[in-house]
């Protein structure tokens, strides 16, 4: 076994120390550590919500939030589950890029989508994935999703009314098979089948609906994810850029296709349209 | 009114929309901003008239929206007016003015004078109570001689031999402080205001581009528009010119314009 | 926006009519013609859009009537700011942007600030939400005496590249280059989110 005694005892370094029978005080110390939520300074104020709060309002201006219209979804079917985002990011009407990654890869087994505040999307996932990590080497297994995006939840909800912003999905792939959880910044979870997140969501999610069901073939789940998104970038100033997808199995998750919307604007229409009944 | 009847216009301002943009203002709808000319204006008097000066930037928040605007207005044959603050006020109201003085010209058969245009603008700029958002210069000459005005948007105004105005006139104002002397000759008044406006064109962000200027003499009117151009844009490196085809076209069509001429007259015999 | 070009000029404007983020329609019409040699361009609130272009067809209409002749722009233009101008406490919200050819021939544009303080410019003139994104493309793109042909595509490039960093535009652009013997109006491939 390797040797980490040079490092100090109590963080990172205690994993692979621990004798096979540990006692309690030392696990709760480690737990403590590692389980502990990251603390961030608040404003030094005798309530730092109401204060948030008062600062938030009329002050929305001094807070340029990147990446606040959005559009994400993501949904189960027979083989796996589907998630699929737009691109858009932006600072008021100002488009600031076309080409932001809204899918985060926590581990080869889950992924957390975007919506809200980029940083604090980007930011708390990471956070995630560390502590998913670490519980990977503390238990020798993965961790459910199910624990994952509880994980998530409680972090944000420590720091709740302080202005962070996220509507996530966590994504994923666990003994149970695969799973999908809803997460935002209010501290609500919920599970699900299928969730559409941000400011085109429902647009999304009227695609999304009229063409779902359960036993859709993985082409076809695949083109009704893109589609979907598609439609919410036409009709949602604040959703654009490009379609990127991908595909949760039991092997873990696989990127399927990035696609200009343009393109697939002039190729939809192309098509013959449906007819109405 | 009721909606087949037509009024012809009678003049004045109309509120019709006020109520609304109070409601939709209320509502959180941002209304476009209103070009302003954060300016630097003034004026002189010299042995044998007067020069006014202004810059040439007209500005909408941080952005330049006319790079060379006019801000020495006509006002009559012998009198000039330079204009700050909200661009559309300025126009309207030296236009309105102006025209007032042509018809009163017409009426008395006399030139018009310089007070006249100070009380007619000093009036109208004081029953609107600073809504009406000008700051202007006015110079003139008539049979008192040259004289220079200061008009303020709430009304007040002020006579005095030398004058600016605008977001730059403290600029302005510190080489008129310096260098303004009584009885000058028109050239050193010339430089003078020249170097006073480009003060406030190289210190105050609310001005820039060029220098107009405008002597009035007894004798008549030398509008010298683009007197001074010290900040002419650099010629580019390279010929951005795109090529035919660039831009993908889904629909096209001409239409010719169609020629209607005067035919012969109807046979009526 | 509109250019100035050699004995020509040019009107582009997007087609989206939208409430905030959701787009309604992409084919909302922005840009009238008042006679086939002046057109006006009226980006704002969609109810005065439609408000002044009835308003300025029933003015042109009367003048018409009464000189028998066709608006020149410049007349024209004046006729807008003085009925801006008349709202100034109450105004629309409207900043119109004009664009056509002189009975001599000369190419004229000006664009107005919603009270109907009117901008002339020797080169181009923009307006709208887009509006500092066209001000840095049409500054970069734009050269003196244009024909036609180029003149169209520089315009549709600075508009394109414009309204691409603008999350309220786009949808479509429509561009009409006026020349000395007729109008060329064409739309173009743009991207549509």
């Amino acid at each position: 076994m390797l040797d980490l005694s040079f490092l100090p005892s109590g963080r990172g370094g205690a994993v692979t120390d621990l004798p096979d029978d540990q006692d309690d005080a030392q696990t709760f110390a480690m737990d403590a550590a590692a389980f502990s939520h990251p603390s961030f300074v608040l404003p030094s104020v005798a309530d730092p919500v109401a204060w948030m709060k008062h600062q938030m309002s009329d002050a929305a201006e001094n807070r340029i939030k990147m990446a606040k219209g959005t559009t994400t979804l993501a949904f189960k079917f027979k083989d796996g589950i589907i998630v699929a985002v737009d691109s858009r990011a932006t600072g008021g009407t100002y488009i600031a890029s076309q080409s932001v990654k809204k899918i985060i890869e926590i581990n080869p087994y889950l992924l957390g989508t975007m919506a809200g505040g980029a940083a604090d999307c980007s930011y708390w996932e990471r956070e995630l994935g560390r502590r998913c990590r670490v519980y990977e080497l503390r238990n020798k297994e993965r961790i459910s999703v199910a624990a994952a995006s509880k994980l998530l939840s409680n972090m944000v909800y420590a720091y709740k009314g302080m202005g962070l912003s996220m509507g996530t999905m966590v994504v994923g792939w666990d003994k149970t098979g695969p799973a999908l959880f809803y997460v935002d910044s209010d501290g609500q979870r919920l599970k699900g089948d299928l969730f559409s997140v941000g400011s085109g969501s429902t647009f999304a999610y009227g695609v999304l609906d009229s063409g779902y069901h359960c036993n859709l073939s993985i082409e076809e789940a695949i083109d009704l994810g893109r589609r979907s998104i598609y439609h919410a970038t036409f009709r949602d100033a604040a959703s654009g850029g490009s379609v990127l997808i991908y595909h949760v199995r039991q092997d873990g998750w696989q990127v399927i296709s990035r696609t200009d919307v343009t393109e697939l604007h002039y190729q939809y229409a192309e098509e013959p349209r449906p007819s109405l009944l | 009114m009721p909606i087949n009847e037509v009024k012809p216009a009678t003049g004045g301002f109309s509120f019709d929309n006020y109520a609304r943009n109070t409601m939709l203002n209320d509502k959180g709808f941002k209304a476009p901003g209103v070009i302003k000319t954060g300016t630097t204006i003034c004026g002189c008097l010299w042995k044998g008239g007067l020069v006014l000066g202004a810059d040439t930037r007209a500005t909408e928040g941080p952005i330049v929206a006319d790079k060379n605007c006019e801000k020495i207005h006509y006002l009559a044959p012998n009198m000039y007016c330079c204009g700050a603050g909200t661009a559309a006020d300025c126009d309207a109201t030296t236009g309105l003015i102006s025209s007032k003085l042509e018809l009163h010209r017409l009426h008395t058969g006399r030139q018009s004078r310089v007070v006249t245009a100070m009380t007619m603008l000093e009036q109208m700029l004081f029953k609107y109570q600073g809504h009406i958002g000008c700051a202007l210069v006015l110079g003139g000459v008539d049979i008192n001689g040259p004289q220079l005005y200061t008009i303020a948007p709430h009304g007040s105004t002020d006579k005095l031999p030398y004058v600016t105005m605008g977001s730059g006139s403290l600029a302005a104002m510190a080489i008129f402080e310096s260098r303004w002397k009584k009885d000058m000759e028109l050239e050193d008044a010339m430089e003078l205001v020249k170097d006073a406006i480009s003060a406030g064109i190289f210190n105050d962000l609310g001005s820039g581009s060029n220098v107009d200027l405008c002597v009035i003499t007894k004798d008549g009117v030398d509008y010298r528009r683009g007197y001074d151009r010290p900040n002419e844009r650099v010629q580019k490196e390279r010929s951005y010119k795109l090529k035919p085809g660039a831009s993908t076209v889904l629909t096209s069509s001409f239409r010719k314009y169609v020629e209607v001429l005067d035919g012969d007259a109807m046979d009526t015999s | 926006m509109a250019m100035k070009g050699k004995n020509c000029v040019a009107i582009a404007a997007d087609r989206r009519f939208g409430v905030q983020l959701m787009t309604l329609s992409t084919d909302f019409q922005k840009i009238f013609e008042i006679n086939p040699r002046t057109y006006i361009g009226l980006p704002g609130l969609a109810t005065d859009v439609q408000t002044l272009s009835e308003l300025f067809r029933f003015k042109t209409n009367l003048y018409k009537l009464r000189e028998e002749r066709d608006i020149s722009p410049k007349t024209f233009s004046h006729m807008v700011s003085s009925t801006l101008y008349e709202k100034r406490f109450g105004n629309y919200f409207c900043e119109p942007v004009i664009a056509g050819i002189e009975k001599d021939g000369s190419p004229y544009i000006c664009s107005m600030d919603l009270l109907g303080c009117i901008n002339h410019a020797k080169d181009f003139v923009v307006s709208g939400t887009a509006s500092s994104q066209m001000y840095g493309t049409a500054e970069g793109l734009w050269e003196p005496e244009l024909e036609p042909e180029e003149l169209f595509e520089t315009i549709a490039q600075a508009m394109m590249s414009a309204v691409d960093r603008d999350a309220s535009s786009g949808w479509g652009v429509i561009v009409h280059v006026i020349t000395q013997d007729g109008v060329m109006t064409k739309t173009l491939k743009a991207r549509m989110d």
